[in-house]
């Protein structure tokens, strides 16, 4: 099907070490423009999942299929190429901290870039301006010139999204971006995501933690349990037993407004 | 994972699976048995030196008949054994293992005793489990009946939680406290320690003390002596300084690319990524333990006896290995999620060095290359000693001059002073710019 973005089938993930089977027998597929949440108490496989369809972790069994391209069978070369429509930011924001906001940013580029030009920390003018350009629509042009760590947490998961815009990507995924934020922060970096799925027409995968999040931003929602699915569907169907299903019989629902 | 949940399927593991399994028991074992024989050592030295026995010569070693040998190498082997069965050893607490009855309780006297006796035939048929297609943790003996052997680190939330109690209540304070005490009686006995002979022979060195403390600054910038080949001090310091700036800069320009190939993170799990790690490990770990003053005794004799030369290469050589294998432990220990991230956004694998790697490591690489440069003074202070060139040329002549030069005391004490000054005030700077740095 042409507006499946991602489909993928029987995903497994063991994780040799501990022996854990952190994804078990995971198919589903996500169409273009969605907003998927995924959901699902901590250990319950989200990262992972998230982490294998861009092979930061190396599934153990499965296909991912994106964009008609098997990721999972891909070279090191093909899988740059997945890779860089693919952007990713993360609950920890991941940026390196020392480096100035706009090298961060500009890093996002690193997969179109000449090498020979990125080892010496050259960037066209183009990318600087489209940095320049990122930063201003996630409103923190004023620091680009400022160490990564001088930023609140807010505004480092804002770099992060900059960083993400700066590939252009077809999907994005965001695993727990909210989770390190007060819930303030949390709505407007919500908010970035769903102009960034509105308006660019980019598919967004986010695990969440707060049901009204994920009622408030998803268009549908995917819930794990144990490394398998146990709920699929649109945010207005779980109700109070699916609620518990998913998070356990003690789990009381809180509220983020 | 919170929740770990064990794979179902039905696994058939490896002989490097079983091996892992084996290694750390193995390990711990030794261990036990290296630390009973050090303690039957050190019973046997000592009852020599109190009470004369005929085992230990004069030298300290170990000489016994040729009955004895096997005699206390099987009564180690019956300790380690006892204690592990009995006791809690040494190996099991520092290898994370732990012997549990069924439950996770403690073992009862019953399964302690069946476990000795196991452990006899377990050292000769223990290898046979690797061939076997028993489950791990099931190796030979480690049953229900005998106690089973548990890595604590997997346990731990399943123990019962415990008290904990004063260290000399324990069995491993009681230990560790133990063979500190053996440790420090020996040294004293070996190192023939002797205040008594301290307090004695005060007098000899005294007017060494006195002209050391009245330095002569004859030769500060004087720069030839009567026999035309002596020259200052302030020439032989700045030698000194620059030998140990050369051999750090250039060595920490060689150790910075070679670090990156002696990282774990950046090499990659896959076999030639291993091979050049554990190269690149050996070569600095070699390299490391084999002293610069060492090195300076081939240099010295291959570009000439007290050329400054000779002792830069040395310090050199120690400082790429030492500063590699440091560097090495940073680049290990940085932050792996920029790294993640970068990788992401579909960078190559150089590329997520230069742009995620780099920029973390570098104010603990400068901070550790100026503690180098620190030492490589010090370094090269003494390592004229083996004719390395430097200030230590000066102070060697001067203290052979002993007996000729009446005030050659005097000279060494002007020398001394000297390198006091130097490596004092380069300390303050290099801790100044760690400061800075950090």
């Amino acid at each position: 099907m042409m507006d499946d973005l991602i489909r993928i089938e029987h995903l497994t993930k063991i994780y040799e070490r501990g022996e854990v089977l952190a994804l078990n027998d995971v198919s589903f597929t996500v169409k273009r423009g969605e907003f998927l949440v995924l959901l699902g108490l901590s250990g319950s496989g989200k990262s992972t999942l998230l982490r294998c369809i861009n092979r930061l972790i190396e599934p153990t069994a499965g296909t991912i299929v994106f964009d008609g391209i098997d990721v999972t069978r891909a070279s090191s070369r093909q899988l740059r190429q997945i890779r860089r429509r693919m952007a990713m930011i993360f609950q920890q924001f991941n940026l390196v901290k020392r480096s100035t906001v706009l090298t961060n940013v500009l890093s996002g580029r690193l997969g179109y870039v000449s090498p020979a030009a990125s080892a010496i920390h050259k960037f066209s003018k183009q990318d600087i301006d489209m940095a320049m350009a990122d930063l201003d629509r996630v409103g923190i042009p004023e620091q680009a010139y400022k160490r990564a760590d001088e930023l609140s947490g807010g505004q480092q998961q804002r770099v992060g999204i900059a960083r993400a815009l700066m590939q252009q990507p077809d999907l994005l995924m965001a695993d727990e971006p909210v989770s390190a934020l007060d819930p303030a922060t949390s709505h407007s970096v919500m908010q970035h995501l769903e102009t960034m799925n509105r308006e660019d027409g980019v598919t967004v995968i986010a695990s969440l933690h707060f049901l009204s999040l994920a009622r408030r931003y998803g268009t549908r929602i995917l819930a794990l349990k144990d490394g398998e699915i146990v709920f699929e569907g649109l945010p207005t169907e779980i109700d109070e037993a699916k609620f518990k299903e998913i998070y356990g019989e003690e789990a009381e629902e809180v509220e983020v407004r | 994972m919170k929740k770990p949940k064990k794979s179902k399927s039905a696994r058939r593991y490896s002989l490097l699976d079983r091996l892992a399994v084996l290694r750390p028991r193995l390990s711990a074992f030794m261990l036990d048995w290296a630390s009973w024989g050090y303690v039957v050592y050190g019973v046997m030295y000592l009852l020599n030196k109190y009470w004369y026995l005929r085992y230990v010569n004069f030298y300290g070693r170990l000489t016994l008949p040729a009955w004895g040998w096997p005699v206390v190498i099987l009564a180690t082997f019956e300790l380690a054994m006892l204690s592990h069965a009995f006791g809690q050893s040494i190996g099991l607490n520092l290898f994370g293992l732990k012997l549990l009855g069924s439950e996770y309780a403690p073992p009862r006297m019953s399964q302690r005793l069946r476990r000795y006796v196991a452990l006899h035939l377990k050292l000769f048929l223990q290898p046979l489990a690797l061939f076997g297609d028993r489950p791990l943790g099931m190796l030979l003996h480690d049953g229900e009946r005998a106690g089973c052997m548990f890595q604590v680190a997997k346990i731990k939330d399943d123990l019962p939680p415990e008290k904990p109690r004063k260290w000399y209540l324990t069995y491993r304070g009681l230990c560790v406290a133990g063979l500190l005490g053996l440790t420090f009686w020996l040294g004293w006995k070996i190192t023939a320690i002797n205040l008594q002979m301290l307090v004695d022979r005060v007098g000899k060195s005294g007017h060494i003390w006195h002209d050391l403390v009245t330095p002569s600054f004859t030769y500060l910038t004087e720069s030839v002596n009567e026999r035309g080949h002596l020259y200052s001090i302030t020439y032989y310091m700045m030698e000194t300084i620059f030998m140990a700036f050369f051999a750090t800069v250039s060595g920490a320009i060689v150790a910075f690319p070679l670090s990156f190939l002696g990282a774990r993170n950046i090499m990659g799990f896959n076999a030639v990524g291993w091979l050049i790690y554990t190269l690149m490990r050996t070569v600095f770990n070699a390299l490391r333990s084999i002293e610069s003053i060492l090195m300076a005794v081939l240099f010295a004799v291959w570009v000439g006896f007290g050329n400054p030369f000779a002792g830069a290469l040395a310090l050199f050589f120690h400082t790429i290995a030492a500063l590699g294998k440091l560097y090495s432990e940073q680049v290990e220990a940085v932050d792996p999620g920029p790294l993640e991230a970068i990788a992401a956004t579909g960078a190559r694998r150089w590329q997520v060095v230069i742009y995620g790697v780099i920029p973390q490591i570098i104010p603990s690489y400068l901070a550790f290359t100026l503690y180098r440069w620190d030492i490589n003074i010090r370094m090269a202070t003494v390592i004229a000693l083996v004719g390395g060139g430097g200030i230590g040329t000066l102070l060697f002549y001067f203290k052979n001059e002993v007996g000729r030069l009446d005030d050659a005391w005097n000279q060494v004490g002007a020398v001394i002073v000297a390198i006091v000054i130097i490596v004092w005030i380069l300390d303050y700077i290099s801790a100044r710019v760690r400061e800075k740095i950090g």
